[in-house]
């Protein structure tokens, strides 16, 4: 890894953005695509349909500015560590259903996000070591 | 599932896959040259947002069909598939923690997917 800035164009804190805004973009989509759902019609396999959705054009924005960031991610971070650390915002969609919405989470869901936080915690390790040489 | 359902998840899958290798391509080009304008960042980078688009619409194809729960055990196992990739076409890096981290990670997603 080379010298990288500081501030907001610490690629971490990116990192940390583009994970926010995938997290929201996700639920928007999952509420625009099953507004416009219609799996009569011939062309729905490509989904060109759900842009009929406002939520689908928010989280398109949202989509955007997280690619960006990923970019810059991209340039910084290897894709064996950051890709693998930005999945972190698979076990925040369920914990975050948990907290707003008081879902309920069973027993085999809590083991699954235990496994992806020790998962994340094997990956984050080597960085910790990468940031002290710097 | 049909073998239809299955074609188009292993393919927004694969697309996806392949987009972000063509994109960190594209971003380590940036760093050996800094052009922005160099024909091969803009040629990668076109490519990755192609794939990345493919990948989009097939998912909200997807997503139409399916429930976000069911389809996510195949997003999961994502993150296995480009760890591998980056070793192999980027030649990043793959230490034995890492490995264990991203199946654990995968595992993790799609038990939580599962239940």
């Amino acid at each position: 890894m080379r010298d990288r800035p500081s501030g907001f164009g610490n690629p971490w804190l990116q990192l940390v953005l583009s994970v926010m805004c995938v997290l929201v973009s996700e639920l928007l989509l999952k509420r625009g695509a099953t507004e416009t759902a219609d799996p009569a019609s011939e062309w729905s396999w490509t989904g060109i349909n759900s842009l009929a959705s406002p939520l689908v054009w928010w989280a398109i924005i949202l989509i955007i500015i997280s690619f960006i960031s990923w970019l810059y991610v991209l340039k910084y971070i290897p894709l064996t560590i950051a890709f693998p650390l930005s999945r972190v915002v698979d076990i925040l969609v369920p914990l975050s259903c948990w907290i707003l919405l008081g879902e309920v989470i069973s027993v085999r869901r809590w083991c699954g996000i235990g496994l992806v936080v020790v998962g994340l915690a094997l990956v984050a390790k080597p960085i910790a070591r990468i940031e002290e040489r710097l | 599932m049909t073998l239809l359902s299955l074609f188009f998840i292993v393919a927004s899958l694969l697309s996806f896959v392949g987009a972000q290798i063509v994109l960190k391509r594209a971003m380590e080009s940036t760093t050996k040259s800094g052009d922005l304008r160099s024909l091969r960042f803009i040629s990668r980078m076109a490519a990755g947002i192609v794939l990345m688009t493919i990948s989009f619409f097939l998912t909200l194809g997807l997503l139409q069909r399916f429930d976000l729960s069911y389809l996510y055990p195949f997003q999961g196992l994502s993150v296995i598939i480009i760890t591998i990739m980056a070793a192999i076409i980027l030649k990043e890096k793959l230490t034995m923690q890492l490995t264990i981290g991203g199946v654990l990670i995968s595992a993790g997603i799609v038990l939580v997917s599962l239940s």
